[in-house]
């Protein structure tokens, strides 16, 4: 996949993904909580389906941050 | 604090199944809007990379709970739009396009909508520079 060059992270991408982050929180909770009223055997598991996703999208930003780590620059006091 | 089995008696509900998926839909729907415009403004390319897919992941998300939600009689048809009003539409693009169409053929000719040719000779200068020697 890294024929691209990366870049350091910028502030405004860093943002975007705390917010997206805290979206995909909020999306797992929602579907958590659907599911455990839910009667119907199709949308339970399309529930299910949607919470594996979820759970794909938020790891994948967490390593996305953790590959930008070394790139950062350090803050002097 | 009421129990469900008080609440639903007097008429009252908690939230139901159909309640939770059309809030979930709804965040869906604003969730995408945001990866959209997280990719947009990636400078790095491999973060530009990572909010394309989540957009396009998410985007798909909502569709299949639209569905499902329209297969289980979740969410009200919209009403569909009269034949007049579309084909007023259609009329008014066309219209439109056209102008734009011709714009953009006259664009970079000499006969371009914004060229004028001169009707005056070029001016030249009456006064020398005096910090010229």
């Amino acid at each position: 996949m890294n024929n691209m060059q990366m870049k350091p992270l910028s502030g405004k991408e860093l943002d975007y993904i705390a917010d997206s982050l805290s979206n995909e929180n909020m999306l797992i909770k929602l579907c958590a909580t659907a599911r455990s009223v839910s009667a119907n055997a199709q949308i339970s598991q399309i529930i299910d389906q949607h919470l594996q996703v979820h759970e794909q999208h938020t790891h994948q930003m967490i390593e996305m941050l953790k590959q930008h780590q070394q790139m950062a620059p350090t803050q002097s006091h | 604090m009421m129990n469900q089995q008080q609440n639903q008696s007097q008429g009252q509900q908690m939230m139901n199944e159909s309640d939770y998926l059309n809030v979930i839909l709804s965040d869906l729907k604003r969730t995408v809007r945001e990866y959209t415009t997280a990719t947009t403004e990636s400078a790095c390319p491999v973060v530009r990379r990572m909010f394309t897919d989540l957009t396009n992941s998410t985007l798909q998300l909502q569709g299949e709970l639209f569905q499902v939600m329209e297969q289980n009689k979740m969410y009200t048809a919209p009403s569909p739009a009269p034949r007049q009003m579309i084909d007023k539409e259609i009329q008014t693009a066309q219209q439109d396009h056209q102008q734009a169409h011709q714009m953009s053929q006259q664009h970079g000719m000499q006969s371009g909508a914004f060229y004028h040719q001169s009707n005056v000779p070029n001016h030249t200068s009456n006064v020398q520079n005096p910090y010229l020697t």
